[in-house]
């Protein structure tokens, strides 16, 4: 059954779309990640322009994340202080990346600069994986415990604020200068960024991991949404049908998924991921090395 | 559509009598069918038919010219191993949709000044710069225009037939692709003898997209931040009955 998407202007089939969304759903709910990472590219391979790819996306990471992030605030797992902060350096990351996004389309190398961000981000995000899941494989007992509360320079930052929730006493630039950058990710390539942030959070901030996983979902739900309206207003590049489909796709995958991963050891699973991700990588690579059947390409010139 | 034809051609075949009781007397006569094409989400290519009746002697050329839009060719160039977008030209009322059909080959029929001059084949179409940030020839960039709109099939490579029928009545068929543009068409009839052009006549043609699919795309270009707040609404609607149709089971 084909479907003509009104924004990205392209008719395709309605059971791929579900499939894609499912597929991206298994994997996120099998491997914990949002999934943003791998759709953009997919689609993009599938022939929608990267520009609704992006936009579509940011939307998309919506859907996907909020049932996630109800479930960890019922559960009292969000730090509402910390995710205030995400979400006011998200806005303005959201908002500058638009715009630089807006600017580079009107240049005409805004399908060159997504692709560069994924290359590289993919590969850098693929072979951490890879390397971390083999040596995971090669020495599965000897967990190492860190600190719970360690103090680097962070907390030697200005501004300090007390966080209830995760009780800290720390500065409030860390989580707005995070939310800034995850905003900008978020608007270049219509991903959440969890996991950027995780990590910022366990290891530089110090936040307890019960309220990391609750607190990364609110932040990428806030910040999505943020890039999602700034995508819809300036560039006109969401596209409500595809992202509807995909989502549908998603939720269900999703849920299989996580039930999935449970019969799987996990560093097998993350060496999986990384394979995939390095694949898509690598194929994005070869799009931009590659010589071009034109060199010449003629667009319509974007309106001011 | 066959009902609309007959009723049309009846209405053609006494078109230059009428004519000829008026006061000028009219050498061309034409109209299009359809008038108005509407794009909806099964949209797979259209054809549209021009009739004509012509009272003197000579040959026929008509042109489908679709909206005008400025348009940027750009020149990709290797640099640090990547193919990057450098040079670029911008060209001025670059016409979207482009067909030509003619009783005769169109170089029989007039000389290369005279197609220029009338745009008359998509080699002939008027293409002027509004910048150029190259140092090659801009010709390249030019016929770059013409390739990727050949390449997406809205310039039409081949020449339509006109058939002429006992020397007055005439007609002409010109396909639209489905990837179409939207706007105003324009299609030119020229009536040619000697190298020199009797008459002209325009005919005008309407493409627009219908149903939901049209309305989506108005609404979220021109209310882009409703259009925005509706889609997120919809994705944490989305989601959140996700979450909750899955908690139960």
């Amino acid at each position: 059954m084909e479907i003509y998407l009104p924004i990205a202007e392209i008719s395709t089939n309605v059971f791929l779309l579900l499939g894609l969304g499912g597929a991206i759903g298994f994997l996120s709910g099998m491997f914990g990640v949002g999934g943003g990472f791998l759709m953009t590219p997919l689609l993009i391979f599938l022939g929608v322009p990267p520009t609704v790819a992006v936009g579509t996306g940011t939307n998309l990471i919506v859907a996907a994340s909020v049932s996630g992030m109800m479930a960890h605030w019922r559960r009292g797992n969000v730090d509402f202080r910390m995710g205030a902060l995400l979400f006011s350096g998200g806005i303005g990351g959201s908002w500058l990346g638009v715009w630089l996004f807006k600017a580079l389309r009107e240049a005409g190398q805004i399908d060159l600069v997504i692709s560069l961000f994924y290359v590289v981000f993919l590969t850098v995000v693929g072979s951490l994986m890879g390397a971390e899941s083999v040596r995971a494989a090669l020495r599965r007992n000897t967990s190492r415990r860190r600190k719970a509360h360690q103090h680097n320079w962070f907390h030697g930052l200005p501004f300090k604020l007390r966080f209830r929730r995760s009780k800290l006493y720390v500065s409030a630039l860390p989580p707005i200068v995070v939310g800034f950058l995850m905003g900008l990710l978020a608007a270049f390539m219509g991903v959440g960024g969890g996991f950027i942030m995780i990590p910022v959070m366990i290891y530089l901030i110090g936040m307890p991991t019960s309220v990391v996983v609750g607190t990364s979902l609110f932040g990428i739900v806030v910040v999505s949404t943020v890039s999602s309206f700034a995508h819809a207003v300036q560039n006109h590049n969401v596209d409500i049908i595809l992202a509807l489909l995909l989502a549908v796709g998603a939720v269900i995958g999703a849920q299989y998924g996580s039930r999935f991963s449970q019969r799987i050891k996990g560093e097998y699973l993350r060496g999986l991921l990384a394979v995939m991700v390095l694949a898509v990588g690598g194929r994005l690579l070869y799009g931009l090395v590659a010589r071009p059947e034109d060199l010449y390409s003629a667009t319509l010139m974007v309106m001011r | 559509m066959a009902g609309a034809m007959l009723v049309l051609f009846g209405a053609l075949m006494g078109a230059p009598m009428n004519v000829s009781l008026g006061a000028g007397n009219e050498p061309l006569v034409v109209d299009l069918l359809p008038q108005r094409i509407e794009i909806d989400s099964s949209f797979s290519g259209s054809t549209v038919i021009l009739f004509g009746v012509k009272t003197v002697p000579g040959d026929i050329i008509v042109t489908l010219r679709g909206p005008e839009a400025p348009v940027v060719v750009r020149r990709k160039r290797r640099v640090a191993g990547i193919w990057i977008n450098r040079d670029s030209v911008a060209f001025r009322d670059v016409p979207q949709y482009y067909a030509l059909a003619a009783s005769r080959p169109v170089e029989e029929l007039m000389n290369v000044q005279e197609l220029n001059r009338n745009q008359i084949g998509s080699d002939h179409i008027l293409l002027n710069t509004i910048w150029t940030r190259t140092m090659e020839e801009v010709d390249n960039f030019r016929e770059a225009v013409r390739r990727g709109r050949m390449t997406e099939d809205l310039y039409a490579p081949e020449i339509g037939e006109i058939v002429i029928i006992d020397d007055s009545l005439f007609r002409a068929t010109l396909t639209l692709p489905a990837n179409v543009p939207t706007g105003e068409y324009v299609a030119e009839t020229i009536l040619v003898r000697d190298g020199e052009i009797l008459s002209r006549r325009e005919a005008h043609l309407t493409v627009e997209k219908s149903g939901i699919s049209a309305e989506i795309y108005d609404f979220a270009k021109g209310q882009g931040a409703l259009y925005g707040l509706i889609a997120i609404a919809a994705a944490l609607l989305a989601g959140w009955a996700g979450g909750v149709a899955f908690r139960k089971n």
